[in-house]
């Protein structure tokens, strides 16, 4: 699975610390999320989609 | 609120566990080899411990929270392998044991290696699963 969080993070200029304070989780999920190690729970994705003000499908591209 | 006290209640037990440790040692006269094994393994546990209470206490302090579901996973995932531990080594301490030491272990010392053991294998997977994504 690859994301789009740190583009959409640029965009917003928002620091992983940030992001992660938006949230509620550690700034390591975000590191994690970012690199496409971590498949996040439906919540969480949508949590991380809202924050960044786009949708899950924008963010997360999922690889067949 | 609850991540405070969790934090603040750990750092106590940690302390608390530190002091019984110490003063095991003072009171023990020799050291023998089998308790050099067990010895190490209760340093590691703390040290793990105190590691995991400052690592939340940081992300506390910079307004993060001390625990999130990638973690509350990692912990079921090393609860699943501490527990795997427990069952192994219930049998295997005393297996262990008749094949090296050609004696049983009594049942105190089965219980003490089996509370270490799967402690110990509980921190490290923990420690690992958080450190490692999914």
């Amino acid at each position: 699975m690859k994301t789009r969080i740190k583009e959409f993070r640029a965009r917003y200029d928002l620091t992983q610390e940030d992001l992660a304070r938006k949230i509620g989780v550690r700034r390591e999920t975000i590191v994690f999320l970012e690199k496409g190690k971590y498949n996040p729970s439906l919540k969480l994705a949508y949590d991380v989609a809202k924050a960044l003000k786009t949708t899950i499908d924008e963010l997360f591209i999922f690889d067949d | 609120m609850k991540d405070k006290m969790t934090a603040i209640v750990g750092a106590g037990i940690a302390l608390m566990a530190i002091f019984t440790f110490a003063f095991y040692l003072l009171a023990k006269e020799t050291i023998e080899l089998i308790d050099i094994a067990s010895i190490s393994i209760v340093i590691i546990l703390i040290t793990t411990s105190i590691y995991l209470i400052w690592d939340r206490v940081k992300n506390l302090k910079a307004g993060l929270p001390a625990q999130d579901e990638r973690l509350k996973i990692a912990g079921y995932k090393a609860g699943y392998y501490g527990f795997i531990a427990a069952i192994w080594s219930s049998v295997g301490s005393n297996m262990g044991s008749i094949i090296l030491f050609d004696q049983e272990l009594r049942g105190g010392l089965v219980t003490a290696a089996v509370v270490l053991i799967s402690g110990i294998v509980f921190m490290v997977t923990y420690i690992y699963f958080s450190r490692k994504g999914n």
